[in-house]
């Protein structure tokens, strides 16, 4: 994966085309897969990041929507209250009777006492004038004396505001006894009817729970929250106020207040804040989404693509085998059967074309060119044996004239000598001889028929040499029917005479010996003549090999078509020691007659 | 030469199956969300269990919002007295049976429950101690108070509203308790050359009633007793009692530690002026957070100073102090 070269390297390594396109087809799979993994995991993340911010955003401007809309409606109220004649009445007409302002009084109350048993999120009601004059809840409540409710932030805030509206943010309603309570106080200047001037206030201290309420309906996953800053920074309301407060919890105040986009990623990437500001309450809502959460999705994705991508990859390999195995099984089976014509072996070496592509017609030509190399070869081997027979046939006709010449010089000596029985014996001996080679003119004799013209030879052979040469013959009658090339023992017989015996200074002797073993028949032809060395015992079967030829056919002829009449497994074998004496082994088929050769003749 | 290739094909599919094994096994490397995290189970013992007392109540609420925070099992146990030893003991032995991950205790003596506390190490669970320590060093770690600093502060406070024939007389909790006995080593410290001035010293057993009595008796016994100093809510708020109910509001002056309405309100009224308020809630936030941090084995600060805040009338109003003074509940 590195360059062409190493490529190269790494494709060499392989030992089969299967293999070869399994593997590349498996890492170009592995390649694309992460390719694609790649780019969906990241699209993915960005996708969700980009839905999260979204779905944060809306859910924050809905919050805030609905704190804006809670809040307005507590103006309503405080305007509604605060504007009533009898408000204005009780704090500030001086002229009233007593009976007057009692009742004013008791009016009020009730009002207070039906709006804060109607909503269990007002703690306290309240209207405060400069003169003195107060309404506290239900009457029974008092304002401390230890706090002048004048000094308070949200009283001032409310004097000093355009709109004559302060929204407090967090904190400890000091100004009534015993009790000690955190609120949210909306504080409403009130107008002195008789000076048109701001002149006192109406409060209403509010509980967390409509706004936690608000701010809990809304989830941003199981670990999100919101919580609500005032335009200082304040903490105005947050799920965990109580660790805030404790100084163990803190949030990135000053990047919120700062941020100019409406959500940014914390610089240890734990959260995603989602910020929106309101215009009505000055407050700013801000959802806080811890990015573990987000990408819980974003693992799951994952989980899925990693998944896939390995079952996927899985199935690509085995495909990727299969195929591969598919597209080079003709290539195989080329192979296969051309290591069996490497062989020789052209009968079965036929290919199946079993595809119409390259390697189909490749397997087309194989054949054709295999056939035609076997037809070839047939035809070459057919006329190599044409070629060896004729040349047998026209040295069967010859007989060697040396001997033929001795022969008649030795009975020439007899008859002088006046020995007529050796010559009698003799002559008959070479007129058999004479008679056997010429008037067969097959190929193949019975063994029985090639024993006497052998005899006949040995008979001429002993009379010549004397005391030089003895021979014996024992033949198994079983073999004597079976078939023999002709002229395969002579020439054997006549090398052990000439090789063997003949610079043996005291008598030889030949033993011949037939029998038969398995589905063979043996023919051993034995001297005890000088022998052999193991370099002329390596040569024997050497045309080149000079030697004397008998009948001007040599052992090696002999071999030769005895193999190529019987196969390579038959023929002659020697046994050879220098001073002892030679073993030549002649074996042929019991069935000679029923081989291939039977079909040439 | 076919075996060898099968061999190639049989090696190519094993790894294929390795890279997916891979696949799998970064997948499972990526989520270690899958992994549960496990709940622990930590027991609570605070000195007494007593829901008028802010500062008890407060370390509680915040020992549970620490359980809640760090998904933890949080039991809650003790006795109904600060001075019942016994029945803390009895409390150590029964939270041992229930073979929690920690224990986490506010030991009521210095050596009293020594032996208890050592069973519960020896039980191989662990052991946190809060707001008080004892006489071994056997526990994990320690969130308190830094109780000698806060007794100081307190001490050197009272210095300024001391006069010099001003007579001092010390309202002390339980005696033996590793607090009472640091908070008044270091109130006689703060107090320094006017550590003489110190005419006695009582233990209520951390009672209002037995506090209201005692600072009665110390107040006939003398007459010259200008600034009574209580080293906790009981015996600030017994003494502060029976000062405000005998009408020397303002005569004889009161400074003490912790903090509940009560107190604030008689700050307000000027029967205490000053008081030393400890961070209770921060105290069991931290003693679980602590715990939770032993148990899995981070590196926590062997003995924790939760904090502690000088009030007085003057200061008791700003924002700061009012998020000590009163504990955030929410929805009150």
């Amino acid at each position: 994966m590195k360059d062409k070269k190493g490529y190269r390297t790494i494709f060499g390594r392989f030992k089969s085309i299967q293999s070869t396109i399994m593997v590349s087809f498996s890492v170009l799979m592995v390649i694309a897969m992460l390719i694609f993994l790649f780019i969906a995991l990241h699209f993915t993340k960005n996708t969700i990041y980009e839905n999260s911010v979204n779905y944060s955003s809306q859910i924050i401007e809905q919050v805030n929507y609905d704190i804006d809309s809670y809040m307005e409606y507590l103006i309503n109220i405080s305007s509604i209250v605060s504007k009533s004649s009898d408000v204005s009445q009780y704090l500030y007409n001086e002229d009233q009777t007593e009976e007057e302002t009692g009742e004013e009084r008791e009016r009020i109350l009730s009002q207070f006492v039906t709006i804060r048993d109607s909503r269990n999120d007002i703690y306290n009601i309240a209207a405060v004038a400069n003169n003195g004059r107060s309404v506290l809840n239900d009457g029974s409540d008092h304002f401390t004396e230890y706090i002048n409710i004048k000094d308070e932030s949200w009283y001032r805030a409310a004097l000093s505001s355009s709109r004559g509206i302060a929204i407090s943010s967090s904190h400890v309603q000091n100004a009534i006894q015993e009790s000690y309570k955190w609120v949210i106080t909306l504080s409403r200047a009130l107008v002195n009817y008789r000076t048109g001037k701001n002149d006192g206030v109406f409060f209403v201290d509010l509980n967390y729970s409509a706004i936690s309420e608000l701010c809990n309906n809304n989830s941003l996953g199981d670990k999100g929250y919101i919580f609500i800053l005032d335009e200082n920074g304040n903490i105005v309301y947050h799920p965990k106020q109580q660790l805030m407060y404790g100084g163990l919890m803190t949030e990135n105040i000053d990047q919120i207040m700062s941020s100019k986009s409406n959500h940014f990623l914390t610089k240890t990437g734990d959260k995603l804040y989602t910020i929106s500001k309101s215009d009505i309450t000055g407050w700013t809502v801000v959802g806080a989404i811890y990015t573990s959460e987000l990408m819980k999705n974003n693992k799951q994705a994952q989980m899925l693509y990693f998944l896939v991508a390995a079952v996927l990859l899985l199935g690509v390999t085995v495909v990727s085998s299969i195929i591969s195995r598919e597209i080079t099984k003709p290539i195989r089976q080329l192979r296969d059967s051309m290591s069996l014509v490497e062989k020789g072996r052209f009968d079965k070496a036929n290919v199946d074309v079993t595809a119409e592509n390259e390697v189909g017609s490749l397997s087309k030509s194989f054949n054709v060119m295999t056939e035609r190399i076997h037809t070839l070869m047939e035809q070459n081997v057919y006329e190599q044996k044409q070629k060896r027979k004729s040349e047998l046939k026209a040295l069967q006709a010859q007989i060697n004239p040396h001997f033929l010449y001795n022969t008649l010089d030795s009975i020439i000596w007899m008859s002088e000598a006046g020995k007529s029985e050796e010559v009698v014996l003799m002559t008959s001996a070479l007129a058999r001889l004479l008679r056997q080679s010429i008037s067969n003119a097959k190929e193949e004799v019975s063994i029985g028929e090639e024993i006497d013209y052998v005899r006949s030879y040995l008979t001429i052979q002993k009379m010549r040499y004397k005391d030089k040469l003895e021979y014996s013959i024992e033949m198994s009658p079983e073999i004597n029917h079976v078939r023999i090339i002709k002229l395969a023992l002579q020439p054997i017989v006549e090398n052990a005479i000439y090789h063997g015996l003949k610079y043996k200074e005291t008598k030889g002797n030949i033993n011949i010996d037939g029998y038969k073993l398995g589905r063979k028949a043996y023919i051993t032809i034995s001297d005890d003549g000088v022998g052999m060395d193991e370099e002329t015992l390596a040569h024997i079967f050497d045309e080149k090999q000079k030697e004397h030829k008998a009948n001007g056919v040599g052992v090696p002829n002999v071999q030769k078509r005895l193999q190529l009449y019987y196969g390579e497994e038959y023929g002659i074998s020697y046994i050879s020691r220098k001073g002892a004496g030679t073993v030549a082994t002649i074996t042929v088929p019991l069935d000679g007659g029923t081989n291939d050769e039977k079909k040439d003749e | 030469m076919k075996k060898r290739m099968n061999k190639e094909i049989r090696t190519g599919v094993l790894i294929s199956g390795i890279v997916a094994v891979v696949f799998l096994t970064a997948l499972v490397l990526l989520n270690p969300q899958n992994q549960e995290k496990k709940v622990y189970k930590i027991i609570l013992i605070p000195k007494i269990i007593d829901s008028t007392n802010g500062f008890w109540s407060s370390l509680t609420a915040g020992a549970e919002l620490g359980a809640e925070e760090f998904n933890v099992d949080l039991e809650v146990m003790g006795a109904n007295s600060e001075e019942d030893v016994k029945g803390q003991i009895r409390y150590i032995e029964e939270s041992i049976r229930k073979k929690p991950d920690a224990i986490i205790v506010a030991p009521g003596s210095y050596s009293g429950t020594s032996d208890a506390l050592q069973d519960v190490v020896d039980s191989g669970i662990k052991l946190i101690l809060i707001d008080s320590i004892i006489d071994r060093d056997i526990a994990e770690a320690t969130v308190a108070t830094d109780n000698y600093l806060a007794g100081r502060e307190l001490g050197e406070f009272t210095k300024s509203l001391l006069t010099k024939d001003a007579e001092i007389g010390i309202v002390a909790h339980v005696k033996g308790a590793s607090t009472a006995i640091e908070r008044e080593k270091g109130m006689r410290e703060g107090l320094g050359q006017y550590e003489d001035q110190v005419v006695d010293i009582v233990f209520n057993g951390s009672s209002y009633d037995k506090a209201y009595a005692l600072t009665e008796d110390m107040l006939k016994k003398h007459p010259k007793l200008k600034v009574i100093m209580g080293t906790n809510e009981y015996s600030a708020v017994g003494a502060a009692r029976a000062i405000g109910d005998l009408g020397l509001a303002g005569k004889v002056k009161v400074v003490g530690f912790d903090n509940s309405i009560e107190e604030i309100q008689m700050l307000e009224a000027g029967v205490f002026q000053g008081i030393i308020i400890q961070k209770p809630f921060n105290m069991g936030y931290l003693g679980v957070q602590q715990t939770v941090n032993i148990l899995e084995g981070q590196p926590v600060e062997k003995s924790l100073d939760s904090g502690c805040k000088m009030i007085t009338r003057e200061n008791m109003y700003e924002e700061e102090n009012q998020r000590l003074l009163y504990p955030f509940t929410g929805q009150q």
